[in-house]
């Protein structure tokens, strides 16, 4: 079954040709998510005229809905898919943007913070799903997959990971499928938890960013809630993106240990080579931000920038979920994984929680 | 197993990364929402 399950193939190919193919994905994004943004406007109007009584739906929510049903009922035509599948390049551009509208001081702080709770996260997940692995009896290589998809940042992490422990594709595609199923269902089930806990945006959002494994589930999920909670999500996140390079090199030395990866050379060049460059570019854009670089007008471009380059990745969120493919991957590492992120959410549930006492958020 | 999951590992790369790329063109926005060519964005 070929649906729009990820990223497609990227091929060396004419730069000029490649980005032609790319457009009519793109403008697909576009549609979809500006029909969301459409459909948050007028539908709550048309049923208040009507009577009726109609939740609020953000322009999040309808942009991702739409997708799924375009994904899950005629499914994305091929000449659409190479575009859909830059919704990750937007994410990471709008997180860039998104930049602006944070102080550097709060994002140390907050940072800071994050770093904290992701460092507790990442060591008990990655003990958790290797225990559930052995529980299991999943094939070790996908059970280290899972590990560093549920603990540091999904897809990129898991596809990073591959490389360094040299995993098979088909190990790495039970993880992927695995991670993106969970992710999908974490945007209808977090925002319900969140609400029925009476979370505010501040601690919503850090869970979201810390619970959420890929990026654009992550901001997602954050943004289902409100804005703020979209921002904090997003913040918290990208510190755990942040550490990507640290989990792969370990797991780099463990397979290499054991004679079944090649050995790292240069530690800091391969460190560099994981380190996702868009959360420097995050920090670069916060600092001239602090600095008075921009005018406030100016903050306000950019946020609305980065806010259009999220609604073109929530757009690719639902395009690219096909849950009948995902259905597909196997029971084993998608019980794994599920039982792994229920564990993994409640325990940074806790934790959040418990920070929110601490820090008086 | 989906053609397209086994296709999200991605082929060696030559040049910039896709993040990279995303890097650069949120800079050369960011350039010319400060150098006034865009003045106001709507949302």
């Amino acid at each position: 079954m070929a649906s729009s399950i990820a990223i497609a193939e990227v091929r060396p190919v004419n730069p000029a040709l490649r980005f032609l193919t790319i457009v009519p994905g793109v403008l697909l994004l576009a549609a979809v998510g500006y029909a969301g943004k459409v459909l948050e406007a007028n539908v709550g109007k048309y049923a208040k005229a009507h009577h009726w009584t109609f939740p609020n739906i953000e322009y999040v929510l309808w942009a991702i809905l739409l997708g799924l049903v375009i994904s899950n009922t005629v499914g994305v035509p091929e000449i659409f898919r190479a575009g859909v599948a830059t919704y990750e390049f937007w994410l990471k551009a709008g997180i860039v943007l998104l930049g602006a509208r944070f102080l550097l001081g709060d994002v140390l702080k907050l940072g800071g913070t994050s770093l904290a709770l992701v460092g507790i996260e990442i060591t008990l997940a990655i003990a958790f799903m290797t225990f559930l692995g052995r529980v299991f009896g999943l094939r070790p290589k996908l059970t280290s997959l899972l590990a560093v998809g549920s603990a540091v940042c999904g897809v990129s992490a898991i596809i990073a990971t591959q490389g360094a422990i040299d995993a098979d594709e088909e190990d790495s595609s039970f993880a992927i499928a695995a991670i993106l199923a969970l992710g999908a269902l974490s945007l209808f089930t977090f925002p319900l938890i969140g609400h029925a806990l009476h979370l505010n945006d501040h601690a919503y959002g850090v869970w979201s960013g810390l619970a959420v494994d890929n990026t654009a589930e992550a901001a997602a999920a954050g943004a289902l809630y409100s804005d703020a909670a979209g921002k904090l999500a997003v913040l918290t996140k990208t510190t755990r993106n942040a550490l990507i390079g640290f989990v792969v090199l370990a797991y780099a030395f463990y397979w290499a240990s054991r004679g079944q990866a090649q050995a790292v050379g240069n530690k800091a060049k391969f460190l560099w080579q994981k380190f996702p460059k868009f959360v420097l570019g995050f920090l670069i854009i916060s600092t001239l931000a602090t600095a008075a670089f921009f005018s406030k007008e100016q903050i306000g471009a950019l946020a609305n920038l980065s806010r259009w380059a999220f609604l073109l990745t929530f757009a690719g969120v639902g395009l690219r979920t096909n849950f009948k493919a995902l259905s597909k991957q196997g029971l084993k590492p998608f019980a794994v994984g599920a039982i792994g992120e229920v564990v993994i959410a409640a325990f940074t549930l806790g934790l959040v929680l418990a920070a929110q006492r601490v820090f008086g958020w | 197993m989906s053609e397209q999951v086994q296709a999200a590992v991605p082929a060696k790369q030559r040049g910039f990364s896709m993040d990279a790329w995303a890097v650069l063109l949120a800079f050369v926005l960011a350039a010319l929402v400060r150098a006034g060519v865009f003045k106001h964005i709507p949302w």
